[in-house]
């Protein structure tokens, strides 16, 4: 297991300017009253970077479907899978633990194109678009169970991407879920993948660019997206479960690079105000970047 | 029914006329289709008793001509043959080999569908799956093209208790000899569709001779 929290750089390490940016994300955390905040910037047109405890793990909720997703198209890569290729619907998976079978439940899904294909088949990619866009459990562990587990470790490690994302299971293992046994992931872990997919250096240009178009899809904008000037592109995927609330995507502006933010934050389960904590950082960021040094 | 597909001789072999689709002897296919259908071959099931493997098979030429081909009055042949991703590459383009039990297996379904008085629908990878399936670890009748895995029965799908041994239990009444999966969990057993079959049914085409 790796270990729960690891102390942010000391300010003494950083440039004035991601030390300023770091004090206002400090700020927000205090309001917010959330339990931990993580954040991971990298700025393609400036090359600032942040690392607010960058390597503190957190419960990976749906955003572990990203490194799925980089799962599935390794195997397209290796020519083990065609986008076409068709993956029988099946609600029965088995948990990590003791193997025993579990389902997941259609109202956990935001749309219901996938249950409602139940007994039938879909298109790898269909599946890979649902399981981002609309965070589909089911697409989940149905591409999961086709590539399985080990195959996105060994692809993450070949990436090097060899810190910061554990993938233990599927998504709903419930059993697994009270053992302790979760998906993990960390700021910059998340932050290494996402700078890769927005520079096309997974697998190819070609690949690399079906996925973020799959990523540009997504429909739950609530995070970063919500306070961003009308226009912004924003290629991203979230997760939440009771604990936690995360985002992480590329953020394109007009007339700039983009830059890849990764925001993770934990919670007591009562507690509310998750969104607005996420988009008020993601705001902060993006008038940072926008206004430059001095102009606040 | 108009698919123009031959039924010409194969091996000095024919097939009745009325039926479009040619048989071959799985022994004479290419070595890629040989080793992912083992035709002949033995296989142990799950209590380690050898079966023998289907060595005839109707060959399916395309997509569109099992699309029409009726096995019976209500079910058309590509119901039986969709298999996905774990099916051996070989067996996911055409031509397709079935083997011939497969028409026995559509006349009891459609038996079955007359007593349900509704739409019986065979899973995705529930019909005839090769013994190089992913899914087929052990012998199972699936390889032999007499099983199916039926996920809905009408508006009703068979992933509960009660539905799965209603369904059963009319199975067994109206198809003597059949068999039906326990509903269940463990291995054996079945808790999100209806699995039926007629056991290792081996049908060898009348012209063949040896």
């Amino acid at each position: 297991m790796p270990k729960k929290e690891a102390p942010a750089p000391a300010a003494t390490e950083m440039v004035p300017r991601e030390h300023e940016l770091r004090e206002q994300v400090e700020k927000i955390e205090k309001e917010s009253g959330a339990q931990a905040i993580a954040v991971a910037l990298r700025d393609g047109e400036t090359g600032l970077e942040l690392h607010y405890h960058g390597d503190r793990w957190f419960h990976a909720a749906s955003t572990i479907k990203v490194p799925i997703l980089l799962g599935v198209f390794a195997a397209i890569d290796r020519g083990e899978l065609l986008p076409h290729s068709r993956v029988h619907v099946r609600n029965r998976f088995l948990s990590v633990v003791e193997n025993i079978p579990f389902r997941v439940e259609s109202g956990r899904d935001a749309n219901s194109a996938v249950h409602n294909a139940i007994g039938k088949m879909m298109r790898v990619d269909e599946l890979a678009y649902h399981m981002i866009t609309t965070s589909s459990n089911l697409a989940t562990n149905l591409l999961l169970g086709v590539i399985g587990p080990d195959a996105v470790n060994r692809t993450l490690k070949e990436l090097h991407v060899d810190r910061g994302i554990e993938l233990r299971r599927g998504v709903e293992d419930e059993l697994a879920f009270e053992k302790g046994i979760s998906n993990m992931v960390t700021a910059d872990g998340l932050l290494k993948i996402l700078v890769m997919l927005s520079e096309g250096k997974a697998f190819s240009p070609a690949l690399s660019r079906r996925m973020m178009d799959i990523l540009h899809g997504q429909e739950f904008n609530q995070g970063i997206p919500a306070r961003l000037p009308k226009g912004t592109r924003v290629a991203h995927k979230t997760g939440e479960i009771s604990t936690v609330a995360h985002d992480a995507g590329v953020i394109y502006l007009p007339k700039r690079k983009p830059y890849v933010l990764v925001i993770l934050t934990e919670w007591d389960p009562a507690a509310s105000g998750r969104s607005r904590t996420i988009a008020a950082i993601s705001h902060t960021i993006y008038e940072y970047l926008t206004q430059g040094p001095g102009d606040e | 029914m108009s698919d123009p597909a031959p039924f010409a001789e194969v091996g000095g072999m024919s097939e009745a006329p009325n039926f479009p689709l040619r048989v071959v002897d799985g022994l004479t296919l290419p070595p890629e289709y040989r080793k992912a259908l083992r035709p002949g071959e033995e296989w142990k099931d799950a209590t380690g008793f050898p079966r023998q493997l289907p060595r005839y098979f109707y060959e399916v030429p395309s997509w569109d001509s099992a699309m029409k081909i009726e096995l019976a009055s209500h079910f058309l042949l590509w119901e039986f043959i969709q298999v996905d991703v774990r099916e051996a590459p070989p067996l996911r383009t055409f031509p397709r080999y079935v083997p011939c039990a497969i028409t026995l297996l559509a006349v009891c379904l459609e038996r079955f569908r007359d007593a349900v008085g509704t739409l019986v629908h065979i899973s995705a990878n529930g019909g005839y799956r090769s013994p190089s399936h992913r899914f087929s670890k052990n012998a199972t009748p699936h390889a032999w093209g007499t099983a199916a895995n039926i996920y809905r029965i009408g508006d009703t799908y068979l992933d509960n208790r009660s539905a799965i041994e209603r369904f059963s239990l009319i199975a067994r009444q109206t198809l003597p000899g059949i068999w039906t999966r326990p509903y269940g969990t463990p291995t054996g057993y079945a808790e999100d569709h209806l699995h039926l079959d007629l056991g290792y049914v081996l049908s060898v085409p009348r012209d063949v001779k040896s």
